[in-house]
């Protein structure tokens, strides 16, 4: 058990023994290594269960919106979950009072498909360290380096910190380099048009519809989703062409201002389908035109709620497109 | 009428054009311009955008009320940040951002939704049909095929 793993039960621990929080919400260890689950915990004794480290790769922010508004939750919290958390809290899914948040400054989730590529599925155990993991399997063991094993939204993470946990466990990072994601949009937006539309068709088209990356995501949280509504149906529903592309353009778009980057969506995805290329550029968009990043406090609204008559400096009056 | 653009025409009905200008548009407007009328471009949906474009519509024209007219104050303003960021978002994936057009009108334009009309469809015929996302098989009654 490391040391940060330590603290974080033992806050949990003292949430849940003072009777301040009714669960907390945090991973668990499992059978399989490389998965820990999301567990909410209800009572002490189950905490010796709990585990952190790199390979905890939900975004537990997820599961704020399955709880009525007057439960208390304590939740473990990185960088990207309390900005899903403040984006959720804007949008009324939680009263921050009856919210606990333990936080953790993230070193950044370990994509495990990149480990198992290098080790074979047959992991018996796994460690981590700062700089590198371990992992043993039947025949032998591995010494990885960390960096390069990070999953790709993590390696472009801007705000690893908690923003505004209730305590945090843990050295604050340095922050990371907004540059990244935003060098990447515009890479992709240099692609010619008929380069950009045949890359995302090949990522799209790979689509499977089983809605993973939907809840995994802590944004969608509709109890209806546009793809599930069949009476009109808005769109295709099956996996034709025109029903992958229209859930991947609508998806994406319905994150505007509301992504925090944290890449859920595709560390859910079974086909390995690259999406946060366009949550990025609809977060770079709001950026350029309303100076927003989503979750950055609890109570900044998003562009898209936050429309006033001064649009005019956007949108020429009488004129044509802006 | 094969060869002429195709043009997703949505109208907020609340515009109040001239009266010889709605006249035109409800009864005679050429049969390549669909015309689909809202109650405010609040009500337009960029799923609605999408599905014009999925459609094999080479281009879309919005045609809203003035910022401050709007018949329900507000609905034109949300709608404006929602398909302006949207065309944008349709370009980064390949839709010309030129195909979607917003035409805001004051009740003095008269005869402007003609030019407006006349013009993107000269524009759309030098940007040749839009293929890319032109997925849609044809519709039949009811919406959208599965």
């Amino acid at each position: 058990m490391t040391e940060l793993e330590q603290k974080i039960r033992a806050e949990a621990a003292r949430l849940l023994s003072e009777g301040l929080v009714d669960v907390v919400m945090a991973f668990r260890k499992e059978d399989a290594p490389l998965r820990p689950q999301p567990a909410f915990f209800t009572c002490v004794e189950d905490l010796e269960n709990l585990i952190y480290n790199g390979l905890c790769a939900n975004n537990l922010a997820n599961y704020l919106t399955r709880y009525p508004d007057e439960t208390r939750i304590g939740m473990l919290v990185r960088g990207c979950e309390n900005r899903s958390v403040n984006a959720l809290v804007v949008e009324k899914q939680h009263s921050r009072q009856n919210l606990y948040l333990i936080g953790v400054p993230c070193t950044g989730i370990i994509d495990w498909r990149k480990v198992v590529a290098l080790t074979g599925e047959d992991i018996l155990g796994y460690e981590e360290t700062d700089s590198s993991l371990h992992v043993r399997t039947k025949r032998q063991s591995y010494q990885l380096p960390r960096r390069e094993l990070l999953h790709a939204s993590c390696q472009r993470c801007v705000h690893p910190n908690p923003l505004s946990a209730d305590i945090v466990l843990g050295e604050a990072l340095p922050e990371g380099d907004p540059a990244l994601i935003r060098e990447r949009v515009e890479a992709f937006e240099a692609l010619t048009r008929a380069e950009r539309t045949a890359y995302f068709k090949q990522e799209a088209e790979r689509c499977i519809r089983c809605y993973a990356c939907r809840e995994a995501c802590p944004m969608c949280y509709c109890e209806e989703c546009f793809v599930d509504h069949n009476s009109p149906r808005w769109t295709e529903s099956g996996t034709t062409p025109a029903g992958t592309h229209a859930w991947h353009i609508i998806r994406a778009f319905h994150q505007t201002g509301r992504c925090t980057s944290c890449g859920a969506c595709e560390r859910a995805c079974p086909m390995d389908i690259q999406m946060t290329y366009l949550t990025d550029k609809l977060g770079k968009d709001m950026w350029d035109s309303y100076q927003f990043a989503a979750g950055m406090d609890a109570k900044s609204q998003p562009p898209f709620a936050s429309f006033t008559l001064d649009d005019r400096k956007h949108f020429q009056a009488g004129g044509m497109h802006s | 009428m094969d060869n002429r653009p195709k043009i997703a025409f949505f109208q907020c009905q609340w515009c109040l054009y001239a009266p010889e200008d709605q006249e035109w548009v409800d009864k005679r407007l050429p049969e390549n311009i669909h015309l689909i009328k809202v109650p405010c471009t609040g009500r337009i949906d960029p799923l609605f955008v999408l599905n014009a474009v999925q459609g094999g519509a080479d281009g879309v024209v919005i045609s809203g009320c003035l910022p401050e007219k709007c018949h329900f104050k507000e609905g034109n303003l949300a709608a404006r940040r929602q398909l302006d960021a949207f065309s944008s978002f349709l370009d980064y994936i390949g839709y010309d951002e030129a195909r979607v057009r917003f035409i805001w009108l004051d009740l003095q334009d008269r005869g402007r939704i003609q030019r407006e009309l006349t013009e993107f469809e000269s524009l759309l015929k030098k940007l040749n049909p839009a293929k890319s996302l032109a997925t849609r098989v044809p519709e039949t009654e009811g919406g959208a095929n599965d």
